[in-house]
C-alpha cells in the first residue's frame, strides 16, 4: 500500500514538473503550509481554556420541537405558578385590608363579582377553573408517573392529550354551566 | 500486485492520452485499472458476455431531482466575534442516501469540506452523530431523511451545550458526571464459589433496558432542567446508568450510590418531563429509571 | 497527505496558494471570508446561483435574543478525569424532601374534590385544605427558585428570592387563619363567588 501510494506520488511528479520544487520521489514528505509549533501539556490546557471561554451555547427552547411531554409539564408549572400567586397575593391583600380600607370580606366580594357583565364572569371563571383543572390533572398524571406507571411514549402522549382535553371540556363546564 | 499495477499504469500513462493529470476524482471507477486489468489477463477468470449482465444506471439528475434543503448550525472557532449561523445547503436526495448522516457526509464530501460533526459507526451503537435534527434530538444515523421535499430540514447540535465547531459540541462535563456515579461493579466479598458472580434470571433482567445505554447524551440535552442546571443535576442519562448500578443485585455499594444522589439537586430535579424517553434512539426509558431511584430511595 | 486525497484541494492549491493555507492549517488567522466562501473556489458547480446569497447563510437570531439569565462562558474545573464532585447526602432535602410533597400532593386530592361533591362544610377539612396548599404552594415556588436562580451563579438573588417566598408562605398562612376563623372559610367562599 505504501509502496503504491510512493510510487504514485512520484508519477505525479513527474507528470506535473510545473507544481513544485523538485523533490526526491522515494521520499514520503508532508507538505505543511502552515507553521506548527508545539506545546507542552499545561500550555495546551490553557489553550483549551482560552478556547473554551469563547464557545456558544447551541439554542435550546427555541428550537426543540414541541411536544407535549414538555410543554404539558411547563403547562403544569405556569398553571401552578399562576393559581398558588393568585392566593398569596389574595393573602397579602386580605391582611393589608383593614389598614388600606379595602373590603375583601366574602360578601363584598361576591357582591363585586356580582355586579360584573356575564361575558366578564365567564372570562374570569374560565381563567381561575382552567389552570386549576389543569394543574389538579396534571398532578395526578405526575403522581402516577411517582409511582412507576404509565411511562411508555404512547401512554405518556396519550394521558397528556387526555388531561388537556379534560380541563378544557372540565372547565368550559363549570364556567358556563357550574 | 500493487507494484505491478503501477508498473502497468507507468505502461499505460505513457501511450493512453489524458489531457490532466488530478481529474480523477475520488469515487469514480478509474481507467487505467481497467486498461491494467485488460494488459495482464488473468487466466483462470472468464469474462461473462455483455448479454448476461445488467447494467445499473445513475439516476438521471434531470429528470425527476429530488432536491430537500437542509439548514445547518454552524460556527467557526477560528472566528470568536462572529455569531453561530444557518447554512442552507441543497442535495438530491436521488443521490444521497437515506439517513440523515449520509447526507451530511454528502456535504461534506462534495460540497463543504470545513463542515464538522462527529460520526463513527453509522448504525447507531456509538452515539458519536447525536445531534438535534428537526427540533428532536436523535441520531444522524438513525434518523430518516424526510423524503418531503417542501419541507426543509434543520440540524442543530445537541441542545444547550457548549459548541466546539459547527454540529460538535463539548462532552466533557457530561463524561465528567458519568464518572462520578463511579459506573462499575463495586464488592468487597469475593464470589462464593471463587469463581464468578452469579445472578438469577430476575436479576438479570432487571439490567434490561439499562446497559444498552450508549451515552450518546440525547435524553440530557433534551432535558429542560438539564439545560438549566446543568452543573449540578445529573441529567437523564448519567442517572440511568447510576440505577443500572444500584439495580445490578452484583454491586455491594447500593446504599453509598443512593447517597451520593440523596441531595436536592443531583436526582431531584427531574420533574418528569420525560423529554428523555420521547427522545431517546434507542428506545430507552431514563424517565422510568430516575422514578425507580426516587421509589427506591423515599419508601426506605 | 489531504493534497494527495482530494485533488480537488490540490487543484486549488496550485491555483491559489493562500486558500489552501485556509484549508490546511487549523490556526487559521482569519478563517473563510464570508465574500469568498471556499465551496466556490473548490466546487463551483455545487454552488447553486438561483438561490440568493443572503438566504443562503443566514444570521443566527436565537442567540442575539436577550435572554433573561445568559449562560456563563464555558469552565471546566479539573481534568477530564476528574469526576464532578459529589455532594454530601442531605436527606432533608432530598427523599424525604421529595416523599413530604409527593404525601401533600395526594393529600390535596380528597379535600379538593369532597367539599364540592359532597356540598357539606366541615371546618376541620378546609382547614386542613388550606394548610396543604400553603404547603404545596410553598414547596412549589422553592422549587421554581432552585430551578430558575442557580445559587452559585446569583447567590444574593437567590437568597433574596427565598427570603421573600417564606415571608409571603407566613403571611399566607396567617391571612388563610384569620379568613378561616373571621370569614366563612375557602371552600364556601369560592362557592358563593362561582354562584355570584
Amino acid at each position: 500500500m505504501a509502496s503504491q501510494r510512493v510510487f504514485q506520488l512520484g508519477l505525479r511528479r513527474a507528470a506535473v514538473p510545473s507544481f513544485s520544487k523538485v523533490q526526491p520521489a522515494g521520499r514520503m514528505v508532508q507538505r505543511r503550509l502552515a507553521a506548527t509549533q508545539h506545546f507542552g501539556e499545561s500550555e495546551g490546557q490553557q489553550i483549551l481554556a482560552k478556547q473554551r471561554l469563547r464557545r456558544p451555547v447551541s439554542p435550546h427552547l427555541t428550537i426543540y420541537r414541541p411536544q407535549i411531554t414538555w410543554y404539558a409539564s411547563s403547562l403544569n408549572r405556569i398553571t401552578g405558578v399562576a393559581l398558588s400567586g393568585t392566593l398569596y397575593l389574595f393573602g397579602i391583600a386580605y391582611l393589608a385590608a383593614p389598614t388600606l380600607g379595602w373590603h375583601l370580606e366574602t360578601p363584598s366580594l361576591v357582591a363585586a363579582v356580582a355586579s360584573w357583565p356575564v361575558f366578564v364572569k365567564v372570562g374570569a371563571k374560565l381563567a381561575v377553573s382552567f389552570p386549576f383543572i389543569f394543574h389538579s390533572l396534571n398532578g395526578v398524571r405526575h403522581l402516577v408517573w411517582d409511582v412507576g406507571l404509565g411511562f411508555k411514549n404512547v401512554t405518556v402522549t396519550q394521558t397528556g392529550w387526555a388531561v388537556v382535553g379534560l380541563s378544557v371540556v372540565g372547565s368550559l363546564y363549570l364556567s358556563l354551566l357550574a | 500486485m500493487a507494484t505491478t499495477r503501477a508498473l502497468a499504469r507507468l505502461a499505460t500513462r505513457r501511450t493512453a492520452v489524458r489531457p490532466a493529470v488530478f481529474t480523477r476524482s475520488f469515487a469514480s471507477v478509474d481507467p487505467i485499472s481497467k486498461a491494467a486489468e485488460a494488459t495482464v489477463p488473468d487466466p483462470a477468470r472468464k469474462a461473462i458476455p455483455k448479454s448476461r449482465t445488467s447494467t445499473v444506471k445513475d439516476p438521471e439528475p434531470a429528470k425527476a431531482a429530488k432536491i430537500k434543503t437542509f439548514h445547518i448550525y454552524r460556527w467557526n472557532p477560528d472566528e470568536p466575534t462572529s455569531k453561530p449561523r444557518m447554512q442552507t445547503y441543497t442535495l438530491d436526495l436521488n443521490k444521497t442516501g437515506p439517513m440523515m448522516l449520509d447526507a451530511l457526509i454528502r456535504i461534506k464530501n462534495e460540497t463543504d469540506p470545513t463542515l464538522t460533526f462527529r460520526r463513527s459507526c453509522r448504525e447507531g451503537i456509538c452515539g458519536s452523530c447525536a445531534m438535534n435534527i428537526d427540533g428532536v434530538n436523535t441520531l444522524a444515523c438513525l434518523c430518516r431523511i424526510p423524503t418531503d421535499t417542501a419541507k426543509e430540514s434543520r440540524i442543530y447540535p445537541l441542545p444547550h451545550m457548549f459548541i466546539v465547531k459547527d454540529l460538535v459540541p463539548d462532552m466533557t462535563l457530561f463524561y465528567k458526571q458519568y464518572r462520578s456515579i463511579k459506573p462499575y461493579l463495586q464488592r468487597a466479598t469475593p464470589p462464593p464459589d471463587g469463581r464468578e458472580y452469579r445472578q438469577s434470571i430476575a436479576e438479570r433482567k432487571k439490567l434490561d433496558g439499562l446497559y444498552e445505554c450508549i451515552l450518546c447524551a440525547c435524553c440530557s440535552t433534551s432535558c429542560p432542567s438539564y439545560w438549566w442546571n446543568q452543573e449540578e443535576y445529573l441529567g437523564p442519562a448519567v442517572l440511568l446508568q447510576s440505577y443500572r448500578w444500584i439495580a445490578d443485585s452484583r454491586d455491594e455499594k447500593k446504599a453509598e450510590r443512593q447517597d451520593a444522589l440523596n441531595n436536592s439537586m443531583s436526582v431531584y430535579r427531574c420533574h418528569t418531563i420525560l423529554n428523555c424517553s420521547r427522545t431517546c434512539p434507542k428506545g430507552l426509558n431514563p424517565a422510568l429509571a430516575i422514578a425507580e431511584i426516587k421509589k427506591s430511595m423515599s419508601f426506605m | 497527505m489531504a493534497s494527495i486525497m482530494r485533488p480537488g484541494l490540490l487543484r486549488s492549491a496550485c491555483q491559489n496558494p493562500a486558500a489552501s493555507q485556509r484549508m490546511l492549517s487549523s490556526f487559521a488567522r482569519s478563517g473563510i471570508k464570508r465574500s469568498s466562501p471556499l465551496i466556490h473556489q473548490l466546487r463551483p458547480q455545487f454552488v447553486h446561483p438561483t438561490i440568493p446569497k443572503s438566504t443562503r447563510i443566514a444570521a443566527f437570531h436565537v442567540t442575539q435574543r436577550q435572554q433573561i439569565i445568559p449562560p456563563l462562558p464555558q469552565k471546566i474545573h479539573g481534568t477530564l478525569n476528574d469526576p464532578v464532585p459529589v455532594p454530601n447526602p442531605e436527606p432533608v432535602h432530598g427523599a424525604y424532601h421529595w416523599t413530604f410533597e409527593r404525601l401533600v400532593s395526594v393529600g390535596l386530592i380528597p379535600l379538593t374534590i369532597v367539599p364540592f361533591a359532597s356540598g357539606s362544610l366541615n371546618p376541620v377539612m378546609d382547614a386542613t385544605l388550606c394548610a396543604l396548599l400553603v404547603i404545596h404552594s410553598h414547596i412549589g415556588f422553592e422549587s421554581c427558585i432552585i430551578d430558575y436562580i442557580p445559587k452559585k451563579r446569583l447567590p444574593i438573588s437567590r437568597m433574596v428570592a427565598m427570603w421573600a417566598l417564606r415571608i409571603g408562605t407566613v403571611a399566607l398562612g396567617v391571612a388563610l387563619y384569620s379568613f378561616e376563623t373571621n370569614d366563612v372559610g375557602i371552600t364556601e367562599a369560592a362557592k358563593r363567588l362561582w354562584q355570584a
